[in-house]
């Protein structure tokens, strides 16, 4: 027994069937120099209990991957989790989960385990990926004990970086959808927001391979300077 | 259900809700409407999207057979072809939201010939050959969609126009029916010998209106009617006794079973007879009666026409007008198409013409000089609907300018009171003066032979416009012969005059069809109107009208009607049967259009316009009527070629 194993969070014990799918997951890939069209991508939407990064709980994710450049509309990827101690809060008038529905989902092991399946070694695209990225990283670690690595790019930093001639202060994913004329189906539904997402991140790859940028990696690098100017030009 | 099967299921519907938006989406437009739901559902799940700039190329000729189905979700694609004797590109078409691309070629197995490019930022949902094949294969709608394309959306248009008939009407009847379908009695026959008494008896035990008289290979060789036998009383001398060979109809007129229930009413109406057997290889099969056709309508076409014809008074031709308006309403109910209507007018304005002026000549007196009375511009193209404009006038023999003096100071009293009566009657006055009482248009051969002469030879503004009323003439009423004879001379001028025929061309491409490139109509407000609008007839007819005529006259074609005119442009050669096959539908399809707003106009006591909202047409009119427009505009490139304008 190591000394400090008291010291680390108890790693969740799963059964040996999900130990196995989980050692089988690969890792992301390192954002590459191919073609943005060539790169398998999967957008992701999390509806969540609330916006606490600390206490709020992943209730439903929706997921769509981008093959080839085009969605794949018969193969979207979506689970509400089991979540039977959430109880009712304002965020249900947002996303809509009821305590039912929420006592009818997933097993969390298992939603993130298909999840992470579905992502395979894609980088991730989210609208305010940052948010995404750290409820996911937070619920991988708790019911899988799984440390989150794959790279993220988001959609709201991708889309005013391409569209510097679109003046919209703070702009949300509304904003967006209604700027490039897109319909959605029912908005804070995690895969019909995820699937709208997905729609904005083609025209934004067509507008990136417009401007010279047609791989992930000078998408990225690109996001990073972009970011760096703009902390100046708030600090100036 | 096991656990796993629970999760299968939620899994499963998961894929439905979210396909569920796309499927809504494509609900609303055929064929995708009228398909099955699973059918539709597998179609959806088979489905990618994909996102192509505006601009941006989606399918080439270059790129071989083609791989895949598309469907527009959102935004616009644009068919560019080259222009095979000079540089640039010509837009073919336009498809939008809903519509799908490129059938022919997919199932041909073979590239577009048009390269397909995204007019605007565009989704398409795409679906690959496999996938495509294997609804295909599953729905009947699709594959009836796929393999008749664009024509198959025409006749959705034909079935909801009857669609609504029946639901006013309570029908199914259509004067498209072949007559053979008609649920007709055994035909009454009998043999030439048969006594008149006895032929009536049998006339009467089967309680019919007609009887057939036929010979022994069942060939109708007479037909005796009941007016026929009204004759008979009358007339004192009549011998019962006597065969009915003497008293029959003899060579009546037949048609075969498969014209329709609109070919057999015409005839009636424009023979005036009751009744017409049916002929199949020389044997009698049946006898439709004026009641047959019209036991359904209250207004009847034959009966009208007749009454028209005999009116005692001109106070009885004014009162008749209303009744044209509701068999118009009636006729395009049933499902009768605008050439139909169009051709029912005519005639019965014919005969109204025909009726003032045999009244006139009876009140005022016979002017003892043979006159024609011409009509010109759609009345004289056969096109009228009910708003109509008097566009007339006279043609007379004269031996010299002195003669024509004399004769035309007898007959202009006379043509005025004319133009007064028919102006009673409902037929507009002409604003132009463009009638028979104005003296510039009483004229001999010899001096309209001048007169339009004249407009061929100095080809001004206002003889331009003359010459696009003046030139589509007919006769109403009197002898023919001498319109012909100034028709001959009129083409043979024509043809000659290559600048008369390019000013002609550079006039008939003025009125340009609403359509632009960035949108879908090109509209106009007029005046404080709250929606914008375009002009069917002057926008949307028009181009079709002038540039008929204007190859007609060139390529010395003596028809007057626009659609007689395409087809013999095609019989000659001059344009391609397929253009010439399509721009007749379109322009069938534009006036179809403006009938129904002219009825519903009407209905709603609202004055008649030809200025249209698109919006306020269904999803599937909108569309067509854009294709059709577009139809327009590629005639109009086509002169612009020919004439190099």
């Amino acid at each position: 027994m190591n000394l400090f194993a008291w010291l680390r969070p108890t790693a969740p014990e799963l059964d040996a069937a999900l130990q196995r799918r989980l050692d089988a997951l690969p890792g992301p890939a390192p954002l590459g120099v191919c073609s943005l069209r060539e790169q398998r991508w999967v957008v992701l939407d999390l509806e969540t209990s609330g916006l606490n990064l600390n206490r709020d709980q992943v209730l439903s994710i929706g997921a769509v991957a981008i093959e080839d450049g085009a969605i794949d509309l018969g193969r979207p990827f979506e689970r509400t989790l089991r979540r039977p101690e959430q109880k009712t809060n304002a965020s249900v008038l947002i996303h809509g989960l009821g305590p039912s529905a929420l006592a009818a989902g997933c097993e969390p092991v298992e939603a993130l385990l298909d999840l992470m399946t579905f992502i395979g070694d894609s980088p991730v695209l989210a609208f305010h990926a940052p948010f995404d990225q750290r409820m996911l990283a937070r619920a991988l670690k708790d019911s899988l004990g799984l440390r989150l690595q794959h790279p993220f790019l988001d959609v709201a930093e991708l889309a005013p970086m391409l569209n510097p001639d679109t003046v919209l202060r703070e702009a949300g994913l509304d904003d967006w959808i209604a700027r490039f004329g897109l319909e959605v189906q029912a908005r804070h539904h995690a895969s019909a927001d995820a699937q709208v997402t997905a729609e904005l991140a083609l025209i934004l790859f067509s507008q990136a391979r417009r401007q010279q940028l047609d791989s992930p990696l000078q998408l990225e690098q690109r996001v990073r300077q972009w970011r760096r100017r703009k902390a100046q030009h708030h600090g100036l | 259900m096991s656990k796993k099967d629970a999760y299968t299921q939620a899994g499963r519907t998961a894929v439905l809700q979210n396909i569920q938006g796309t499927l809504q989406f494509l609900q609303r437009f055929p064929p995708f409407n009228q398909m099955e739901h699973s059918h539709l559902a597998y179609l959806v799940e088979q489905c990618q999207l994909r996102f192509y700039a505006g601009g941006e190329s989606i399918i080439t000729p270059a790129e071989g057979p083609v791989e895949h189905f598309y469907i527009v979700k959102q935004g616009r694609v644009v068919g560019e072809r080259h222009h095979v004797t000079r540089p640039g590109t010509e837009t073919t078409f336009e498809i939008t939201s809903g519509e799908c691309f490129p059938l022919a070629a997919l199932l041909g197995e073979r590239a577009t010939r048009t390269e397909h490019l995204a007019g605007e930022d565009t989704f398409c949902l795409q679906l690959d050959k496999a996938a495509f094949i294997r609804v295909f294969s599953m729905s009947e709608v699709f594959r009836d969609f796929a393999l008749r394309g664009v024509s198959s959306l025409l006749d959705q248009v034909n079935q909801q126009v009857r669609q609504r008939a029946v639901e006013t009407l309570g029908t199914q009847y259509s004067l498209n029916t072949p007559l053979g379908e008609l649920a007709l009695r055994h035909p009454v026959v009998c043999t030439p010998d048969l006594a008149l008494r006895e032929a009536v008896r049998l006339m009467h035990e089967q309680q019919v209106g007609s009887i057939v008289i036929i010979d022994e290979q069942r060939h109708p060789i007479g037909i005796f009617t009941l007016r026929d036998l009204r004759q008979v009383v009358a007339d004192a001398s009549a011998e019962l006794t006597a065969p009915i060979e003497r008293y029959m109809t003899a060579k009546p007129f037949y048609l075969s079973p498969q014209a329709s229930a609109f070919d057999a009413a015409m005839a009636m109406t424009e023979r005036h007879i009751a009744h017409v057997c049916l002929v199949d290889n020389q044997r009698l099969c049946g006898v439709i009666s004026e009641r047959d056709l019209f036991s359904l309508q209250r207004v009847d076409l034959v009966h009208l026409a007749r009454t028209i014809r005999h009116a005692p008074r001109l106070d009885s031709l004014v009162s008749l007008r209303g009744e044209i308006g509701q068999l118009v309403e009636r006729m395009l109910a049933h499902g009768a198409s605008s050439t139909q209507i169009t051709q029912i007018i005519t005639l019965l304005n014919d005969h109204t013409v025909c009726r003032v002026i045999e009244l006139a000549i009876a009140e005022r007196g016979d002017p003892g000089v043979p006159f024609s009375w011409l009509c010109f511009g759609s009345e004289g193209r056969r096109e009228q609907t009910l708003h109509t404009d008097q566009d007339n006038g006279i043609l007379f023999e004269a031996r010299d300018g002195a003669e024509a003096e004399a004769i035309r100071a007898r007959l202009l009293p006379l043509a005025q009171h004319i133009n007064h009566n028919l102006a009673q009657c409902g037929f507009t006055l002409c604003k132009g003066n463009v009638m028979a009482g104005n003296p510039e248009l009483c004229l001999s051969r010899g001096e309209w032979a001048r007169r339009f002469a004249g407009f061929v030879r100095e080809a001004s503004p206002e003889n331009l416009l003359r010459s696009s009323i003046y030139f589509d003439l007919r006769v109403v009423w009197g002898d023919e012969q001498g319109c012909e004879q100034l028709r001959q001379g009129l083409l043979e001028q024509v043809a000659d005059n290559r600048i008369f025929q390019r000013m002609l061309a550079d006039n008939a491409l003025r009125q340009r069809p609403p359509v632009g490139r960035l949108r879908e109509f090109v509209l106009t407000r007029q005046g404080d109107d709250k929606a914008a609008t375009l002009d069917l007839k002057v926008q949307g007819l028009t181009p079709f009208v002038d540039g008929a005529r204007l190859l007609a006259l060139a390529h010395g074609i003596t028809a007057c009607n626009t659609l007689e005119r395409l087809r013999q442009l095609i019989t000659q050669g001059v344009i391609d049967p397929l253009d010439g096959a399509a721009y007749e539908e379109a322009y069938h399809f534009i006036q179809q259009t403006r009938m129904q707003q002219h009825q519903r106009q009407s209905r709603e006591n609202m004055p008649y316009s030809n200025r249209l909202d698109p919006d306020s047409l269904n999803h599937l009119d909108r569309r067509i009527l854009r294709e059709s427009l577009r139809q327009a505009q590629r005639l109009q490139s086509s002169l612009a070629l020919r004439y190099q304008l």
